[in-house]
C-alpha cells in the first residue's frame, strides 16, 4: 500500500467501500454522468431497522490497497459496480466475461456485485437478473439509483451477517489471525497455541468486529469492540493493530461528536475523482470555506458522554490519535496509515480549532517517508499538506506548500511539465504572500511586504505563463512587477526585468484590458504609472495673444467663497479637492491647449516613451501624443502634452496615456496620489478667431522694461526727437472664425520723459470697413509714431554756452537773428564732455497697442481676444532750444520770439519755422532764431468743462491750460528740422516758461485805434489830407475778468527825424479838434467802449501820435500791469490836397 | 548562535531581515514568513487567555529539518524571529532569551530615533553590528 488517500477522515471509516469501473469501451463523460447518479446514494437507511450505511465510491481503487481491507474494513471492496456499453447481443458474452474478470480482481472481498449494460435491447435484455441491469442508452435510465439502493442493500445484508458471525463467534477455538500484508511472512512458524498469539488473534478480531460494527451503524457497539480491541491488543504488544484499534475508536467518537462529519461535505469524493482523471490538477480539494464554522464543535459534549460512556472526549480522541499515530510510526511499512492517520486527525483538530496541535501533526505528516513517491504523488502530497494548512489557518504555510506543489509540477524529470497547473498553482499562492494583483492596491505609499518572496512568486508566474504559451499573462505580470516593485528591483534586475518585458511585449503587446483567466480570475490592467515617474501636472495657460477675456459687463460674480473669512491661516484644502478645482484661466475651442508634466525616469537606462498624451473627459478632445526619450536617473524632465479640445465645456485632465516597452497603459491621476497638481478641470470656451500681427518696421531685440504686460510682439525703431513715422501693422485672420470687430487702444507706458502731442495715432475707420474678416484675409492699419520730447536744453547747456564768453542774456539786441555761437574752440570741449553726453542721451518712449479683437462662437458668449504690440522707440536728441525769450515787435500784437537752437547731432541740421528763413546749424553748433509771432489770444482756448474743474486738483487744471497754450504757440510756430533725409517738427512747449507766455499772450485791454476809418498799428501808415480833419478812434475791449478804468489817454503827436531826435513841438503843425484827451469810463468785462476824437494836420509830413496812458484813475490802473497798456503808436502820413503843392 | 534574524511589523511585513549564508536567502525569507502563522496563531491563543500576563518570548515557534524558528513578540505586536541551526544543540533557551532581550533593546534604540519613521526598513548601523554580533560567523 503505497498511495495515501489524502482525503480520508476520520467518518470514512463507518463506510463500505464501492467501486465503480467501466468495463469495455465506455465514453469518459457518460461514464462520469452514470458515476455521478451512483453516487448521489451515499446514505441508505435499511428497512426494518433505525440504521444508515455509509457508500463511499471510488472509480478507480488499487487492489493492493485492497489488501489492507482485513486492517481497516473500509479500505475493503465489498462492492463492484461495472458499467458496459453494449451494442447487440453478439458482444453480450464477451462484456459478460469482461464483467467477471473484474469481479475476479476484488474478488476475495466483494460482497456482491452490479453490471449496468447501457444499449442492448432485445431478448436478453429481457432477462431479469438480479446482478444485471440493462438500460436502452445513458439517457433512459430511470432506476439507476434504485438499482444501487437495492445494491446497497444486498451488501448491507452480507455485512451484517458477517459481523454477527464474527461477534458471536466467541468461543469458537479457533480465531483466524488477521494480518496485514507485510505481516504474514512475519507468523510463518509462529505458535500457534501460545497465549500470546491466541491473544492477538482476539484482539485483532475483536478490532474487525468493531470496524463491521462501525460501518453497519452500530456505534456504541464499535465502540465497545475497540475498547476491549485496546485492551487485549495492549497487552500483547501488537502496536500496529493497537494503533487500529485506537484509531477506530478516535474515528468512532468523531462520528458521534460531530455527525456533520470533517472532511466538510462533498468535498471527499468529487475531486479525488477529477484528481484521478486527469492528472495535474489537485486544486478543487480546498472544501468550501464555510465547512469549518458549520460543522463546529457539537455545543455539549459532556451530556452526550453520558449516554455514551465508552465515546471518548475531544481531548482523549487527539490523544488516542497521537499514541495510534506513534504506533504507526514504529512500522515502515504503515507509512500511509501513519499519514492518513495524521491528515485525519487534522482535520478534527481543524474543527475544534486546536491550530498550533494540528500543525504539530502536520509538521509530523510532512516528515513520513513514503518511499520512492512519483512526481505526481508529491504533487498531490503538497497540495494536500497546502490545502490542510490553509483549513487551520495557516495561510503563509499553505501558500508555500502549494507553490512547492507548483514547482514540483514543472521538474526537470517530469516529461511533460505542466505549466498551466503550475501557473493555476502559483495563482493560488498569491493571497498567502498578500499578494493582490490589481496594482491599486499598491499605490498607497511605499511597497509594504515581502520583498524578496513576492519578486520570485512574480517571477516564476511570469515564467510559467510563458511556458503555457500565453505571453499577454507574462507581459501583465511583467507590467505588475515593474509597476510595484521597482524600488526593489536592482538596477542589473531592472534591466533583465525590462528586456524581458520588451520580448514578450513585441509578441503580444500588452494593453489596458482586463485579461480573464479560463477560471474566471480576472486579471486587472497594470498601468506603468512608474515609467516615468510624473511628479505633477499643470495646465497651461494659452499665448498671452490667444488668450481668451471675458467683456467685463459679462463678467459674471464667480466669487464662491466657502468660507466666510475672507482671510484664514488655515489652509483647508485636501487633495481630492485640489484635483477637482477649477483653473482660473480658460482654453478656447480649437486651439492647441498644453498640459506641461514633470516626469522623471527612476531607470538606470534610457527611457523610450511613446504615443504620450492626455486622457481627459467632459469635451472632445484630440490627443496630439508625444514621444520622448528620457537619460537615465534623469532629473524632473518638463514634458509638454498637448491638444485640441473640439467641443466647449469643461474638460477634466483625468491622466495621461503611455507605451513604454511596448505595454500602452492609461494612468489615472486618481490613482496617483503623488501627483501634485493645480487643478485639472479647465473651462473650453467656444472657439474664437485667431489674429496674427506683422508690422513693417523690425521686431524688438529687448523687451520693454516695464514687462507687466505680456505681449504678443514688439517692435523697435529710432528716431530723432520730433520725428514722426508711419508704422504699418497687418493684422491676418489665422483661426478658422470670422473677425467681427476689433478695437484699438494704446497706453504709453510710464516714462520720466515728458512727452508732447499724440505718441501714436491711427485711423481705424478703414479697416473697421473691412470687417467681418474672413480667415485667412488681412486688414492693413497705419500708425504715425511722433515723437515730441521736451526740446529744452537745460541749465547745463547754457551754462556751457556762457562760457564761451558770449552773453545770450542781452535781450535788446536788435537784430532779430543773430549768430550767437561760432564752432566752439577745440580746448573747451574736452571741459564740457560731460555735459555734452547728457545731450546726446538716447531717451526711449514706449507704448503698449492692444488690439482687441473677437469674433465666432466666442463673441456670442462674450469672449475677447487681444494682441499687444510694443511699440519701443529709441528718441535721439535732434535740435535743443537752450534759450527762449521775446522782444517786442513794432507792432503791438506781435512779438518776437527768440530761440537758441542747439544742433546735439552729429550731422548739419536745418531748421524753419513758419514765415521764416530756414537756419543751417552745424553740428553742436548753437544759433539764435527769432521768429515773429502775433501774439495768443488764449481765450478762445475751449475752457474747461465745469464739472471736471469742480473735480480735478487745481494744480492739475492749471497744467493743462499751460498745456494748451504751449501747444497752441507750438503749432503756430510750425517749426521743423531737416537733417539730410530726415525731417521733423520741434516743439517749443517745454521751452516756455511763464515770463515768455505772458509777453506772448495778448493783453486782456485791447486796443484799437481807429485813423481815418483806417485800424492802426506801428508799422501801418495812415493816410490823411493836410487841411482835413482826421477822424480818430480808440477802442478798448475789457477781456479781463474785472471791471477796468476810468482810464485818461492822451494823444501826443510828434515826429522822429530817424536820427534819433524826436520833436514834440507841434503845436503848430498838428490841431486837436476837441480835447486831445479822452476819457475813457469804466469798462466792464467783455465790453468795449469807445472814444471819438479829430486831428487836422495843417503841413504835410510823417507824424507819429503818442497815445500815452494818463494815470489818473483812482489808482486802479496801477494794479494793472503796464503790458496791458501797450497803444500802438499811430504814424500818419499828411499829403497835400493837391499834388502840385506837395513841396512849399 | 543564529543564522536568520528578523524583525516584523505590526502589519506582518518584515522591517529587517538579515541571514548568514548569503546564497539561501531566499530560503530563510520563506521560513521567517511561514513562521508567521505560528506567530500569529500563538498571539491569538494567548490573547483569549490572558492580555495582561502575556511573555513576549514565544518560545520554538516550529523546528524543520536544518533550523529552529524562535520567535518573540513586543507589546506593540512588532515579531522578532531568531532561526538557528538545529545541529547546535549546545542553545540554550535562556541564550535565545536572552539574545531576544537584546535586540528588543536595540530595537527600542532605533525606535527612539526621532529620524526613524516607524514602518520603514531598519537601516541603523547600530542595529546591524548588534545583529551581526548575535550571528553565526560564516566561515
Amino acid at each position: 500500500m503505497s498511495i495515501p488517500d489524502y482525503m480520508q477522515c476520520a467518518e470514512d471509516h463507518q463506510t463500505v467501500l464501492v467501486v465503480v469501473q467501466p468495463v469495455g469501451i465506455v465514453p469518459e463523460d457518460e461514464f462520469f454522468r452514470i458515476y455521478k447518479r451512483i453516487t448521489s446514494v451515499a446514505q441508505v437507511s435499511i428497512r426494518d431497522s433505525q440504521r444508515n450505511l455509509y457508500i463511499r465510491y471510488r472509480h478507480h481503487y488499487l487492489p493492493e490497497n485492497n489488501e489492507w481491507g482485513d486492517f481497516q474494513t473500509h479500505r475493503k471492496v465489498v462492492g463492484l459496480i461495472s458499467v458496459t456499453t453494449c451494442g447487440s447481443a453478439k458482444e453480450w458474452p464477451q462484456t459478460s466475461d469482461r464483467f467477471h474478470c473484474q469481479k475476479d480482481v476484488f474478488g476475495a472481498t466483494l460482497y456482491d456485485s452490479r453490471l449496468l449494460v447501457f444499449g442492448l435491447q432485445g431478448e436478453i435484455a429481457e432477462q431479469q437478473r438480479t446482478d444485471v441491469a440493462f438500460y436502452p442508452s445513458y439517457d433512459d435510465c430511470p432506476d439507476v439509483e434504485k438499482r444501487v439502493e437495492d445494491f446497497v442493500e444486498s451488501i448491507f445484508i452480507v455485512l451484517e451477517s458477517k459481523r454477527l458471525d464474527r461477534a458471536t463467534d466467541k468461543s469458537g477455538d479457533k480465531i483466524p489471525l488477521l494480518c496485514v500484508p507485510f505481516e504474514k511472512k512475519d507468523f510463518v512458524g509462529l505458535d500457534t497455541d501460545s497465549r500470546h498469539y491466541k491473544k492477538c488473534c482476539q484482539g485483532r478480531m475483536r478490532k474487525h468486529v468493531g470496524d463491521l460494527c462501525l460501518q453497519a451503524g452500530m456505534l456504541q457497539d464499535a465502540l465497545v469492540h475497540y475498547h476491549m480491541a485496546v485492551e487485549l491488543l495492549r497487552s500483547v504488544n501488537d502496536f500496529l493493530w493497537l494503533g487500529a484499534a485506537l484509531e477506530g475508536l478516535c474515528s468512532a467518537s468523531v462520528i458521534f461528536h460531530y455527525p456533520g462529519g470533517t472532511a466538510g461535505k462533498a468535498s471527499g469524493r468529487e475531486p479525488s475523482l477529477s484528481l484521478m482523471s486527469f492528472f495535474p490538477s489537485p486544486l478543487s480539494l480546498s472544501p468550501p470555506s464555510g465547512a469549518l464554522t458549520a460543522n463546529g464543535i457539537s455545543a455539549d459534549t459532556s451530556s452526550e458522554i453520558g449516554r455514551a460512556k465508552n465515546c471518548l472526549g475531544p481531548e482523549d480522541i487527539i490523544e488516542k490519535y497521537k499514541e495510534s499515530i506513534s504506533y504507526y510510526g514504529k512500522y515502515k511499512n504503515a507509512g500511509v496509515i501513519e499519514l492518513e492517520a495524521c491528515v485525519k486527525a487534522v482535520r478534527v483538530l481543524a474543527i475544534q480549532k486546536r491550530v498550533m496541535e494540528a500543525s504539530e501533526f502536520l509538521q509530523n505528516a510532512v516528515y513520513i517517508n513514503l518511499g520512492q513517491l512519483s512526481e505526481e504523488e508529491k504533487i498531490q502530497r503538497y497540495s494536500i499538506l497546502s490545502e490542510l494548512y490553509h483549513l487551520i489557518g495557516f495561510h503563509r504555510k499553505s501558500a508555500f506548500f502549494k507553490r512547492v506543489a507548483a514547482m514540483q509540477c514543472v521538474a526537470p524529470t517530469i516529461p511533460e511539465p505542466g505549466w498551466r497547473a503550475c501557473y493555476k498553482l502559483l495563482l493560488e499562492t498569491l493571497p498567502g504572500y498578500s499578494l493582490c494583483l490589481d496594482p491599486k492596491d499598491f499605490s498607497k505609499g511605499s511597497h509594504r511586504g515581502w520583498a524578496a518572496v513576492q519578486v520570485r512568486l512574480l517571477h516564476e508566474l511570469v515564467y510559467a505563463s510563458r511556458r503555457m504559451g500565453n505571453p499577454g499573462l507574462s507581459v501583465r505580470h511583467l507590467s505588475f512587477l515593474l509597476q510595484t516593485m521597482l524600488d526593489l528591483l536592482s538596477d542589473q534586475e531592472k534591466k533583465e526585468v525590462t528586456q524581458s518585458l520588451e520580448n514578450y511585449t513585441s509578441k503580444c503587446p500588452g494593453g489596458m484590458e482586463v485579461l480573464t483567466l479560463p477560471d474566471g480570475l480576472k486579471l486587472p490592467p497594470v498601468p506603468l504609472s512608474k515609467l516615468p515617474i510624473v511628479r505633477s501636472v499643470k495646465l497651461l495657460d494659452l499665448p498671452v495673444s490667444l488668450r481668451p477675456h471675458k467683456q467685463k459687463g459679462l463678467l459674471e460674480n464667480n466669487l464662491s467663497s466657502k468660507s466666510p473669512f475672507i482671510y484664514s491661516p488655515i489652509i483647508m484644502h485636501t487633495r481630492g479637492e485640489e484635483r477637482t478645482k477649477k483653473i482660473e484661466f480658460r482654453w478656447v475651442q480649437g486651439d492647441v491647449c498644453e498640459v506641461q508634466l514633470m516626469v522623471y525616469n527612476p531607470m538606470p537606462f534610457e527611457l523610450r516613451v511613446e504615443h504620450m498624451g492626455l486622457l481627459t473627459s467632459g469635451v472632445e478632445f484630440e490627443a496630439l501624443p508625444a514621444a520622448l526619450s528620457l537619460p537615465a536617473e534623469s532629473g524632473l524632465y518638463p514634458v509638454t502634452l498637448v491638444g485640441v479640445p473640439r467641443t466647449a465645456g469643461n474638460i477634466n485632465i483625468n491622466g495621461y496615456h503611455t507605451s513604454v516597452f511596448g505595454v500602452t497603459s492609461d494612468c489615472l491621476l486618481d490613482g496617483l496620489p503623488s501627483v501634485r497638481t493645480s487643478g485639472c478641470v479647465v473651462e473650453v470656451i467656444p472657439s474664437l478667431p485667431r489674429l496674427q500681427l506683422s508690422t513693417s518696421l523690425p521686431r524688438s531685440a529687448h523687451p520693454l522694461r516695464p514687462s507687466k504686460e505680456e505681449l504678443s510682439s514688439s517692435v523697435s525703431v529710432q528716431l530723432f526727437n520730433g520725428e514722426t513715422q508711419q508704422l504699418t501693422i497687418t493684422l491676418e485672420n489665422i483661426g478658422s472664425e470670422d473677425l467681427e470687430t476689433l478695437e484699438v487702444t494704446s497706453k504709453t507706458c510710464n516714462t520720466k520723459e515728458k512727452l508732447f502731442g499724440e505718441f501714436l495715432s491711427w485711423d481705424l475707420e478703414e479697416a473697421v470697413s473691412q470687417l467681418p474678416l474672413k480667415p485667412g484675409q488681412s486688414v492693413t492699419l497705419t500708425v504715425n509714431v511722433k515723437v515730441r520730447l521736451d526740446f529744452s536744453g537745460g541749465e547745463n547747456l547754457l551754462q556751457d554756452l556762457n562760457d564761451d564768453g558770449i552773453s545770450v542774456t542781452g535781450l535788446p539786441i536788435s537784430s532779430p537773428l543773430r549768430q550767437v555761437l561760432k564752432p566752439r574752440a577745440e580746448t573747451k570741449a574736452l571741459g564740457s564732455e560731460s555735459s555734452k553726453t547728457d545731450y546726446n542721451h538716447v531717451k526711449t518712449l514706449e507704448a503698449v497697442m492692444t488690439f482687441k479683437y473677437s469674433g465666432g462662437a466666442g463673441k456670442v458668449e462674450g469672449y475677447y481676444r487681444h494682441l499687444s504690440l510694443g511699440v519701443h522707440v529709441d528718441v535721439e536728441p535732434s535740435v535743443f532750444f537752450t534759450r527762449v525769450s521775446t522782444l517786442p515787435a513794432t507792432r503791438t500784437r506781435q512779438c518776437h520770439l527768440l530761440l537758441d537752437v542747439f544742433n546735439s547731432t552729429e550731422h548739419e541740421l536745418m531748421v524753419s519755422a513758419n514765415n521764416n528763413q530756414d537756419l543751417v546749424l552745424h553740428p553742436s553748433e548753437c544759433q539764435r532764431m527769432a521768429i515773429q509771432v502775433a501774439k495768443f489770444d488764449f481765450h478762445t482756448l475751449p475752457q474747461p468743462d465745469q464739472e471736471a474743474v469742480r473735480y480735478t486738483n487745481p494744480k492739475l487744471l492749471e497744467e493743462e491750460r499751460l498745456h494748451a497754450q504751449a501747444s497752441m504757440i507750438s503749432s503756430t510756430l510750425g517749426i521743423t528740422w531737416n537733417i539730410i533725409s530726415f525731417d521733423g517738427e520741434a516743439s517749443v512747449e517745454g521751452v516756455l516758461n511763464q515770463l515768455v507766455l505772458e509777453h506772448l499772450q495778448l493783453a486782456p485791454l485791447q486796443w484799437d485805434v481807429v485813423v481815418n476809418g483806417k485800424p492802426c498799428d506801428c508799422d501801418i501808415i495812415a493816410d490823411c489830407k493836410v487841411g482835413d480833419a482826421v477822424p480818430l478812434e480808440v477802442k478798448l475791449t475789457n477781456r479781463s475778468k474785472n471791471a477796468v478804468g476810468p482810464f485818461a489817454l492822451t494823444v501826443v503827436p510828434f515826429q522822429d527825424y530817424q536820427n534819433g531826435v524826436q520833436n514834440y513841438d507841434l503845436q503848430d503843425a498838428v490841431t486837436f479838434i476837441g480835447s486831445n484827451t479822452f476819457y475813457i469810463d469804466t469798462v466792464k468785462p467783455t465790453e468795449n467802449s469807445v472814444c471819438m476824437g479829430a486831428l487836422l494836420f495843417l503841413y504835410t509830413g510823417d507824424f507819429y501820435l503818442n497815445i500815452k496812458f494818463q494815470d489818473d484813475s483812482a489808482g486802479q490802473g496801477k494794479e494793472l500791469p503796464p503790458s496791458w497798456f501797450g497803444l500802438p503808436s499811430v504814424h500818419i502820413k499828411a499829403l497835400e490836397v493837391r499834388p502840385l503843392s506837395e513841396h512849399h | 548562535m543564529a543564522v536568520c534574524i528578523a524583525v516584523i511589523a505590526k502589519e506582518n511585513y518584515p522591517l529587517y531581515i538579515r541571514s548568514v549564508p548569503i546564497q539561501n536567502e531566499l530560503k530563510f525569507h520563506y521560513t521567517v514568513h511561514t513562521s508567521l502563522d505560528v506567530v500569529e496563531e500563538k498571539i491569538s491563543a494567548v490573547g483569549k487567555a490572558m492580555a495582561d500576563q502575556r511573555e513576549l518570548y514565544l518560545g520554538l515557534l516550529y523546528p524543520t529539518e536544518d533550523y529552529k524558528v524562535y520567535g518573540c513578540v513586543t507589546n506593540s505586536k512588532v515579531k522578532f524571529v531568531i532561526v538557528a541551526d538545529s545541529s547546535n544543540t549546545s542553545l540554550r533557551d535562556n541564550e535565545i532569551r536572552s539574545m531576544f532581550r537584546k535586540l528588543h533593546n536595540s530595537f527600542t534604540d532605533v525606535m527612539c530615533n526621532p529620524f526613524y519613521n516607524p514602518g520603514d526598513t531598519i537601516q541603523s548601523k547600530a542595529f546591524d553590528s548588534m545583529v551581526s554580533a548575535m550571528m553565526v560567523q560564516a566561515s
